[in-house]
């Protein structure tokens, strides 16, 4: 069984009215296509990247899998559950690391942060403390587990929320950028942590949004790259690189239609 | 059942625990409630017993008519402010997205996110009461409890369906919420929290009758105050549970409706 299969799957939001058309037109439907008809398979324990440029629809797709944005057409299973009609049955099988900083309480601990989310998530109050102790080690914040969140640095905080996703032991993981302004120690940990301790020693799905073609490149098994909320380019990363002979660079501009520039044009 | 006590315990711990941070924060609304029962403690010396047959039906005593007011009235403005006060935090934070996505029904959300500003609430409402009879001398008779609880477990429901529309609101339209200006403002001046509805002009007095916090104040008064028979307080029990029974789950209905929309347009964490 897949992990996660999507079907012809759209978004289109709605677009803001301002008061002129508001007005006139009140009743007149505008919107913008977010995704236009995705297909998709993510193979079981394996490290999925989702690459594209800024507003390619990325974000969208991830909150749409983890049941938090939902979809006007197509059809998503996870795990072989119909993520509309099965949401429950869905949520047991994902975890969602989200990236927003913020979406932590920093007054409290990061102890106590994690024991609020744990009984959210249906963890008794007997097998809480030990669960709390096993996530925290996993991603090395035991020493720091009774700080204040506010006093965590930027990479601790991702780890935090890689730590509360893990809670409920999903077998699949989202990830949304997770090393978006990281320095390049605590980037490389999470990459890490993500490759080797998610998935090759615990047999865990990552599905991984990221714009980092060589942290794609080194850590994914297969990539898909998306651009204007259509799937451009998909496969391993084998088969998409030519065994190698190919530069992931390569792929990538072909499939955004935009080179990247090795000396930007704009800088002084 | 064990699962849902403790998260309504986890939601409880929560506020507590960030509360609790604010440490001045607590000090200043107990001196707060202190400055408002003595400031209305020296508005009544104006008013002398039984100078006006409007407050007969209350005992007399403006005091004690006044401090019933906006003891309760605190626990309507604790539901139509802090209710959607709490999902717009949360939305602006990005909280709300980390909890939606955990296993936790949406009643459970809204429900525990108050549990502690409710609690918070009766604790003022308890506070304000025995502060106002034990330094204030304000007078009651002997309560009619069974009336009392009734109309406060009623005033509660209506208040909390009051709260729950207000968060729908803010859910869909981030800011601009009229539920919070309708029975917030307007049941100040017509609810009869300041001042019996009676002494009203009649092309007025009518909206009285369309707020639940008029017929919760008069059940809650009669119960505390004049301790008057079962039969007496039942008509405010009768309009109190037909608010309940059309609001409570009108706003639960449209809270879902309010949700799904904001996760169809992709504005959940939109403020």
């Amino acid at each position: 069984m897949k992990a996660i299969e999507i079907k012809k799957l759209k978004k289109v939001y709605p677009l803001v009215k301002g008061y002129r058309e508001l007005l006139f037109h009140p009743f007149r439907e505008k919107g913008t296509t977010a995704l236009r008809g995705i297909d998709l398979q993510v193979e079981s324990g394996k490290c999925f990247c989702l690459m594209g440029p800024n507003g390619a629809g990325k974000t969208t797709l991830i909150k749409i899998l983890s049941t938090l944005v939902l979809p006007d057409e197509g059809s998503v299973f996870i795990k072989g559950y119909d993520l509309e009609r099965e949401m429950n049955k869905v949520k047991k099988h994902i975890g969602f690391a989200l990236s927003e900083e913020r979406s932590f309480y920093w007054r409290l601990t990061g102890l106590q942060n994690l024991d609020f989310f744990a009984a959210l998530n249906n963890i008794p109050r007997s097998e809480r403390r030990n669960k709390i102790q096993e996530v925290l080690n996993l991603v090395g914040l035991e020493e720091s587990a009774e700080q204040r969140f506010n006093t965590y640095s930027t990479g601790m905080r991702q780890m935090m929320a890689m730590a509360r996703a893990l809670l409920t032991d999903p077998s699949i993981l989202f990830v949304d950028e997770p090393t978006r302004s990281l320095d390049p120690v605590a980037a490389q940990n999470i990459r890490v942590f993500l490759r080797k301790e998610m998935v090759e020693n615990h047999g865990k799905t990552v599905f991984w949004a990221t714009h980092d073609l060589s942290e794609a490149k080194e850590f994914a098994h297969s990539i898909a790259i998306i651009v204007e909320g259509q799937i451009k380019a998909y496969g391993s990363v084998e088969s998409l690189t030519e065994q190698g002979r190919v530069p992931l660079q390569q792929v990538y501009e072909k499939a955004v239609g935009k080179t990247i520039e090795n000396e930007p044009k704009y800088w002084g | 059942m064990r699962a849902l006590t403790q998260k309504l315990w986890a939601f409880l711990k929560r506020d507590f625990l960030e509360e609790a941070s604010y440490k001045f924060s607590f000090v200043a609304s107990v001196f707060g409630i202190f400055l408002s029962s003595a400031t209305f403690f020296f508005i009544s010396k104006l008013i002398s017993p039984n100078s006006t047959s409007v407050l007969d039906p209350y005992g007399g005593d403006y005091f004690s008519f006044v401090i019933i007011g906006i003891a309760f009235s605190g626990l309507l403005t604790m539901f139509e402010k802090r209710l959607p006060g709490i999902i717009r935090q949360a939305q602006v934070t990005g909280t709300l997205e980390a909890i939606l996505v955990s296993r936790t029904s949406i009643p459970v959300i809204l429900f525990g996110s108050s549990l502690y500003y409710i609690l918070f609430s009766v604790v003022s409402t308890v506070f304000h009461l025995t502060l106002a009879v034990t330094v204030f001398g304000m007078k009651i008779a002997k309560i009619n409890w069974p009336g009392a609880l009734i109309t406060f477990f009623l005033t509660f429901l209506c208040f909390l369906s009051i709260g729950i529309l207000s968060a729908c609101f803010i859910l869909v339209y981030k800011k601009g919420n009229p539920f919070s200006w309708i029975y917030g403002s307007v049941s100040g001046l017509l609810g009869g929290v300041f001042f019996p509805i009676k002494v009203l002009p009649a092309w007025i007095k009518w909206i009285s009758y369309l707020l639940p916090v008029t017929y919760s104040l008069e059940g809650l008064r009669k119960s505390i105050i004049t301790s008057s028979a079962f039969s007496e307080i039942l008509p405010s029990i009768v309009a109190l549970s037909i608010f309940a029974l059309i609001f409570f789950p009108l706003s639960l209905y449209l809270f879902r409706v309010a949700l799904k929309k904001a996760k169809k347009d992709g504005t959940l964490i939109h403020y």
